[in-house]
């Protein structure tokens, strides 16, 4: 059970998602990033299957890693989440699926727009305003729906965040405790605390 | 299936041995604690509950013969001027919707409603009987029950028969001597007090909206809003919710409902940049390949 | 619930005069959560060529993106465009090929040939081709579908009448089943060209 949500203006992102690790009943960690940085402009943020999550995104970080440097340019945030959804779709049907929920934020320098990209564990893909994995999204898309606009600015953004946070903490019977918030812009990717929003 | 129904002709049918009943007897009706003449013919076996569970199907997921339908959104709060109750009004069978016009309260009497979720039959049947339970207790007692006692009593209703099998997570709201009442009562048995709750698959979503904007010191225009707002974006959320807002409000002088609000228009109501039209105006242009 | 309801869909594809019309719904759900009403499910192959994909929304992506190779190759080796007919046949085989590990989505296509005939066809997901001079549904209401077509749908309808009678199957069809809708999308081919619309249809 995992918190993972993300946010997307005219020429930002917000991702978040928790930082706990459970295992069994036993909490093992309270400060994982789960996000994956890409590219300079693109964030990956990653849920599911214990293993999974880490197996998965590090060979899909070598690879774009990999593409970066031999062709001495970054993917866009479009090619990189049809890249990744690809492989998930291929994993799919292979002998030893990925379980893992992915949403891709990004800024594309080249569009100057922001895009963020929702592809659940048998790769679906869809490209959205706002989007969320798991359980949280059974809270949290009502209030996304009621409080977004197209026109959203980054303070707006992060008081939606804020309203979210509250709503997990009051209706979720997990209790989150911290989060790991991202931003993608124009300036690349910087974290913020959550005593910033 | 003749094969069930030759069984069950050929065997004495078992009856549900209510505590401190005097009666029994497959046709007898019995006076149980509460003084309401109900009886319910069980199949004969052991487990009679677990035979019924086989033809029930409670979570939409079997290919039974008694569905049970699933799928519903409905919220009550109390706030400065009494308690709003709404609810959608879909109701489907598998992906079916087979109404969208289902009344999902149930006026017990002119100071107290029920909602539904769960089993449609189940909830109908157990507040209709409350609906009696309270009349008598008016004319017992020459005065109006209180929500509390009201909602005790369904709730040792149903207590009755858990584990055989109802679905039911209603919410009963009045005003009493005490001002206004709001209880959750559903077929586990399970009964709560509180100023918020929803039921239903959409309830998570209408949680969201409510809990973000509720107040308790509201006015009715604000707090009719906020009901709105929950039950619509819940439609919108959850496949199984849909098709119009029904809104009560319940004060001192009893219920009142408002006028239903279709939810296929609040969208373009709530979204005004979303131009479409589904009417051909002007001829089809063509766009050249 | 069957791996093909998991995430909804309502396609339909009707043959009028000279022309054919092919239609579907917006949703993406994962069961009942509804997460995009924004989501494409028909996809241009030519220019009078289209096809739409209702099933497994994972699978909806990977098949559109193999024809599209497979038909870019056809046109560099051939050096014309694809008939639907042709298509339909290449869609088929591509599916009987994981004939014991199938793409879960039952395509329609809908296109007009050489000499401005309508062709429409649907597909079971190991590529059984049905081929139908009237109409074609797909998807988790194609029961109400089958229904709205059999009494709306009338031989010889031209590109106007045509877009009336498959928009109204189609949001009629949807408003009775829970898992598609959320708007839709209508393309009508004529051999002049392509219109598109969108439908403004219930978002609950």
């Amino acid at each position: 059970m995992d918190a993972q949500f993300a946010i997307s203006g005219r020429d930002f992102v917000i991702s978040v998602t928790d930082k706990g690790v459970a295992r069994s009943i036993v909490k093992m960690k309270h400060n994982e990033d789960k996000t994956w940085q890409l590219s300079s402009h693109t964030l990956m943020s990653v849920s599911g299957e214990a293993g999974d999550t880490a197996n998965f995104s590090e060979y899909i970080q070598g690879n774009v890693r990999l593409y970066s440097m031999r062709n001495s340019q970054d993917l866009s945030p479009s090619e990189l989440a049809n890249f990744i959804r690809g492989e998930l779709a291929a994993a799919l049907r292979s002998r030893s699926p990925s379980q893992v929920n992915l949403l891709v934020a990004g800024y594309d320098k080249g569009k100057d727009e922001a895009a963020l990209y929702w592809i659940d564990y048998l790769s679906a893909m869809a490209k959205v305003p706002f989007a969320a994995h798991g359980y949280c999204g059974y809270f949290l898309y009502s209030v996304m729906d009621r409080e977004y606009t197209p026109e959203i600015t980054l303070e707006e953004a992060k008081a939606l965040i804020k309203k979210c946070f509250e709503v997990l903490k009051t209706r979720f019977i997990v209790d989150f405790a911290n989060y790991t918030i991202k931003v993608v812009d124009r300036n690349g990717t910087h974290e913020i605390r959550q005593d910033e929003l | 299936m003749n094969r069930f129904v030759e069984q069950l002709a050929a065997n004495d049918v078992a009856e549900l041995g209510m505590p401190g009943s005097l009666l029994a007897g497959p046709t007898a009706a019995m006076a149980g604690p509460t003084g309401h003449g109900l009886s319910f013919e069980l199949a004969a076996g052991n487990n009679p509950a677990e035979f019924a569970q086989h033809f029930i199907d409670a979570k939409s997921e079997k290919d039974s013969l008694i569905k049970i339908a699933h799928g519903t959104t409905t919220l009550a709060f109390k706030f400065r001027e009494g308690v709003m109750v709404a609810t959608d009004s879909r109701a489907t069978s598998g992906n079916v919707i087979a109404s969208q016009t289902v009344k999902k309260v149930i006026e017990i009497n002119p100071y107290l409603l029920g909602t539904m979720a769960g089993g449609a039959a189940d909830c109908s049947f157990w507040e209709r009987v409350l609906g009696m339970e309270c009349r008598l207790h008016e004319l017992r007692n020459k005065k109006r029950i209180s929500v509390a006692a009201a909602s005790k009593l369904l709730a040792n209703l149903v207590y009755r028969y858990k584990g055989m099998g109802l679905s039911m997570g209603t919410m009963v709201a009045g005003w009493d001597e005490k001002g206004p009442g709001l209880y959750y009562v559903d077929s586990d048995g399970q009964r709560l007090a509180n100023d918020i709750f929803s039921v239903g698959s959409g309830s998570t979503f209408a949680y969201g909206v409510l809990d973000s904007h509720y107040r308790y010191d509201m006015d009715i225009e604000e707090a009719r809003d906020v009901a709105r707002r929950a039950i619509y974006h819940a439609t919108h959320r959850d496949a199984y919710s849909g098709g119009v807002v029904r809104m009560y409000l319940v004060q001192r002088d009893g219920w009142v409902p408002y006028p239903l609000e279709d939810v296929g228009d609040l969208y373009y109501q709530y979204h005004p940049e979303v131009q479409l039209t589904n009417r051909t105006e002007s001829p089809l242009t063509v766009v050249p390949a | 619930m069957s791996i093909m309801q998991y995430n909804g869909s309502a396609i339909v594809a009707m043959a009028g005069k000279g022309c054919v019309a092919i239609a579907a719904d917006k949703r993406l759900g994962q069961r009942a959560l509804t997460v995009d009403t924004e989501f494409q499910k028909v996809f241009p192959i030519t220019d009078r060529t289209y096809i739409g994909l209702p099933g497994l929304a994972t699978d909806v992506k990977t098949l559109y993106d193999r024809f599209r190779m497979r038909v870019n190759l056809y046109k560099h080796n051939e050096e014309r465009t694809i008939e639907p007919k042709t298509f339909s046949h290449l869609v088929s085989h591509m599916l009987y090929e994981r004939r014991f590990g199938p793409y879960f989505v039952e395509p329609v296509v809908a296109g007009l040939d050489k000499n401005d005939e309508p062709y429409i066809c649907g597909m079971d997901l190991i590529g059984c081709i049905n081929f139908a001079k009237d109409f074609i549904v797909g998807g988790t209401a194609s029961d109400n579908l089958y229904g709205m077509c059999e009494s709306l749908w009338e031989p010889e309808l031209g590109p106007e009448d045509l877009f009336e009678t498959i928009s109204q199957a189609l949001l009629n069809a949807v408003d009775r089943d829970a898992l598609s809708g959320w708007g839709a999308v209508v393309h009508i081919i004529t051999p002049e060209g392509v219109i598109t619309r969108d439908l403004k249809g219930r978002m609950d």
